[in-house]
């Protein structure tokens, strides 16, 4: 386990949309510009932009589609992760019937 | 989060004045093919966008199928019988003139968005032979083989396309700037609209935009009852910057609405009960006729209108014997008889026939091209696919033809809502129109969504392009530019930035106004309606607007754009609650029940507007667009003239 000296605080999000690869990142801020929700404001100097409002993002993904270099990922939260399963296990289950 | 600085530099107070022949308000589908028509014909536009142009709007993403081409060359229906049979299947509560300008000028439109990049053709063959599949001019076709009337389209490359066309055509572009009221002359309630304000969403800089004609493009109203602090994004169907605004800022202008009295259970909501559209499993609208299987790889049957089960894939794409066509696709409520299309049997036979949930779609034992164009097509061009849900699932491993997405639910919304978690989804109500897509107020237009009885891409954008053209030659025909009434400017100034003078710490913020008005209108207008009810609501929401509104505070121009939406919901909640009251009996096209229905006879359209001091009810006949073909026809002689010289040459 990570030793822990002291404790902070974090506003705890219900959910994270966007994940940003900060080696792919060219600091273009495109996705930011194309956000009609305008969820994220300019971060450091040729880095990625801050996601200030997260819990406003649409799910779009638009941004995504707009990254020059494929820097960010986009999930729904996880409890819009839908789930799906093999045809073939749901077949065996009949026969076990 | 608070010691943060913001990013933006300050300029409150600053005002911008930008002057144009024809000025729209939202850059969404409709607003940019109203903003290219009218600068084709000459006029100075100037687009007014709260987002960015390139991808805002319900449609900014993608789009799958483009509805109602009836004037297509494959097409085996007319436009006047599909404009009949929509307003036959809600029993004449649906607006005749803009789905006439659907149905005659949609595929017109869709070739020019074809001419400025938007793709709507299978030129590489990928679906070379498939039944859908016109061999001649390599469209592709969807529910309705036989008929041909709606088209598959990669709805992803539209936007930037038509973002483009804008610039090209000179169309001034102003994007993050949320327009917060309609101008009239000297200021006056009802009177000629001659420009609107607005106030950018990062610097707070003020705007009063000058025009001769002003065209709402702005979409519908949302978070009237559904709300989520947690996720407001996804709180509703449409994205949240479409909220209603071109709705709140018409009616204090005074401009008639019509049927804002109707309301559906809530259909989708993925920040509580449902997924997000088109991400589990279905078998309809983008998904339509996915096979499902049950809990046990069991194939639920598929059956015609009458209940003859089809034994293959193919027959689900044809209308029963004896039928012209089938409405499916965007018409969401089960349609008539008449119009009814193939569909799985109904969820309480197939219990009775023991099949177990839950359901999944399986695509693995479809024909391959069908299952192509669902998974990977359709689903990747649909709007909120495909990253999300296309290039998610497929680096994730889902493998169409061997996996299974789970439905949940039994219907396509994947979740049941309670009957006062309420809606405007499918048709609802809107701005009232004239055959010049025009309203009450002299010079202002509307299109799109923002439309009564509107709904779906080909129509905002077919409407886009006509209100755009009537625009342009009203401008053309006024003298000059009136100047705004600076009293009005003025009060509208004090009013947007009241909120940034706030209280930091007990000030009350968007999200606890947007759920107080919410659950006032589960409570006061849910299903059930009645004149107690509705009153103790309108009570409720006009202590809001003057002990709440006044008490209200946004730290930065984002968070009061986020505010000004909210004060505008609860203008639409209160237009909404005006609509029900003025309603007496109990009308069920529009969703419409009174516990205390009144025994007369059920009246026809009621219109509404506010003209200063009280609202004002009219009753408008059903077929107020008179005969459908004529009055177009009358109307524009013009763009017909021009569509023959185009084909001539
Ligand atoms: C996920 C999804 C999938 C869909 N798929 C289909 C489909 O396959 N086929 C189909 O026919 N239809 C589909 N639709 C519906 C279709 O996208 C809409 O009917 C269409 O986009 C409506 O066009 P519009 O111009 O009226 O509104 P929008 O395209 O939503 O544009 C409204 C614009 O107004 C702007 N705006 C709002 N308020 C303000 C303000 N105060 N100031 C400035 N700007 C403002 C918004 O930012 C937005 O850009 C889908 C909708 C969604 C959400
Ligand atoms: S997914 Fe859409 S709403 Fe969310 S941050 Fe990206 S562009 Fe904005
Ligand atoms: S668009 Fe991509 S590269 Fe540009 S800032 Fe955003 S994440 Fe980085």
């Amino acid at each position: 386990m990570k030793e822990i000296k002291e404790f902070g605080f974090r506003q705890t999000p219900p959910a994270t949309p966007l994940r940003f690869n900060a080696e792919k990142c060219i600091g273009c801020n495109r996705c930011m510009e194309v956000c009609m929700i305008d969820v994220m404001t300019p971060g450091e100097k040729g880095g990625h932009p801050v996601v200030s409002y997260p819990d406003e993002c649409w799910y779009c993904g638009c941004c995504v589609m707009e990254c020059p270099t494929g820097a960010i990922s986009l999930h729904h939260p996880l409890m819009n992760q839908t789930r799906w399963v093999e045809k073939a296990s749901l077949l065996k289950n009949r026969k076990e019937n | 989060m608070s010691e943060m600085k913001w990013p933006y530099p300050a300029k409150v107070s600053q005002v911008n004045r930008m002057e144009a022949d024809v000025i729209v308000l939202g850059g969404g589908i409709a607003g940019c093919m109203a903003a290219i028509n009218a600068a084709k014909r000459g006029q100075s536009v100037i687009l007014v966008e709260k987002g960015a142009t390139k991808r805002s709007g319900a449609g900014g993403s993608g789009c799958d199928h483009w509805e109602s081409a009836a004037t297509n060359p494959c097409s085996g229906v007319s436009p006047e019988d599909l404009v009949q049979a929509m307003l036959d299947d809600n029993d004449g509560y649906n607006n005749g003139i803009s789905h006439y300008i659907e149905c005659r000028e949609g595929w017109d439109h869709l070739q020019d968005i074809e001419k400025m990049g938007g793709k709507i053709r299978d030129t590489e063959d990928e679906f070379k032979g498939a039944a859908f599949r016109d061999e001649k001019t390599k469209l592709m076709f969807a529910y309705d083989y036989k008929n041909k009337f709606t088209i598959r389209i990669w709805g992803t490359t539209f936007k930037p396309a038509m973002e483009k066309e804008c610039r090209r055509l000179g169309v001034k572009i102003v994007d993050r700037v949320m327009v917060t009221s309609l101008l009239t002359e000297g200021g006056k309630n009802g009177a000629k609209c001659v420009g609107a304000t607005g106030v950018h969403t990062r610097t707070g800089e003020f705007y009063v935009f000058s025009s001769k004609a002003a065209i709402i493009t702005m979409s519908r109203p949302a978070r009237v009852w559904l709300f989520s602090a947690a996720y407001p994004g996804l709180c509703e169907f449409r994205p949240m910057c479409t909220i209603g605004d071109g709705h709140a800022m018409g009616w204090r202008a005074g401009a008639e609405f019509n049927m804002m009295e109707k309301s559906v259970r809530a259909e989708f909501s993925s920040a509580g009960r449902s997924f997000p559209p088109y991400s589990a499993g279905n078998n309809h609208n983008t998904w339509y006729p996915a096979s499902l299987i049950d809990a046990e790889g069991k194939e639920i049957p598929y059956a015609d209108r009458d209940g003859n089960i089809l034994t293959d894939v193919e027959q689900r794409f044809q209308p029963a014997k004896g039928q012209h066509y089938f409405l499916k696709g965007g018409n969401i409520e089960q349609a008539k008889y008449a119009y009814d299309g193939p569909e799985t049997l109904p969820y309480d036979k197939l219990k009775e026939m023991g099949y177990k949930l839950p359901f999944y779609a399986d695509l693995s034992n479809m024909p391959e091209l069908e299952r192509k164009v669902i998974w990977g097509m359709m689903v990747g061009q649909e709007g909120k696919t495909n990253v999300p849900v296309y290039k998610n699932f497929t680096e994730a491993g889902f493998d169409p033809t061997k996996d299974v997405l789970q439905c949940y639910g039994v219907g396509w919304t994947s979740a049941e809502f309670l009957p006062q978690e309420r809606q405007l989804f499918g048709m609802p109500g809107g701005f009232m129109n004239d055959w010049d897509l025009m309203t009450n107020i002299p010079g202002l237009f509307v299109a799109g969504d923002s439309l009564f009885s509107s709904n779906c891409f080909g129509h905002a954008a077919s409407t886009g392009a006509y209100a755009g053209r009537k625009a342009a030659a009203y401008a053309a025909k006024q003298e000059g530019f009136i100047a705004p009434c600076e009293t009005q400017v003025a009060n509208e100034m004090e009013r947007v930035y009241a909120p940034l003078g706030g209280d930091p710490v007990n000030g009350v913020s968007w999200k606890e106004l947007n759920e107080a008005i919410a659950k006032a209108m589960q409570n006061y207008c849910g299903e059930q309606k009645r004149d107690e009810l509705l009153l103790s609501g309108v009570d409720l929401l006009n202590r809001y607007e003057k002990e709440i509104v006044p008490r209200t505070y946004a730290a930065n121009p984002h968070e009061l754009m986020r505010l000004l939406e909210v004060f505008d919901i609860l203008t639409v909640a209160q237009i909404i609650l005006q609509a029900c009251l003025a309603r007496h009996q109990t009308c069920p096209k529009l969703e419409f029940y009174r516990t205390d229905d009144d025994g007369k006879a059920m009246a026809p359209f009621i219109c509404i507007h506010n003209d200063g001091e009280k609202v004002v009810a009219r009753e408008v006949p059903l077929d107020y667009a008179g005969d459908i073909r004529e009055n177009y026809e009358k109307h524009n002689q013009d763009y017909m003239a021009e569509k023959t010289k185009e084909v001539q040459a």
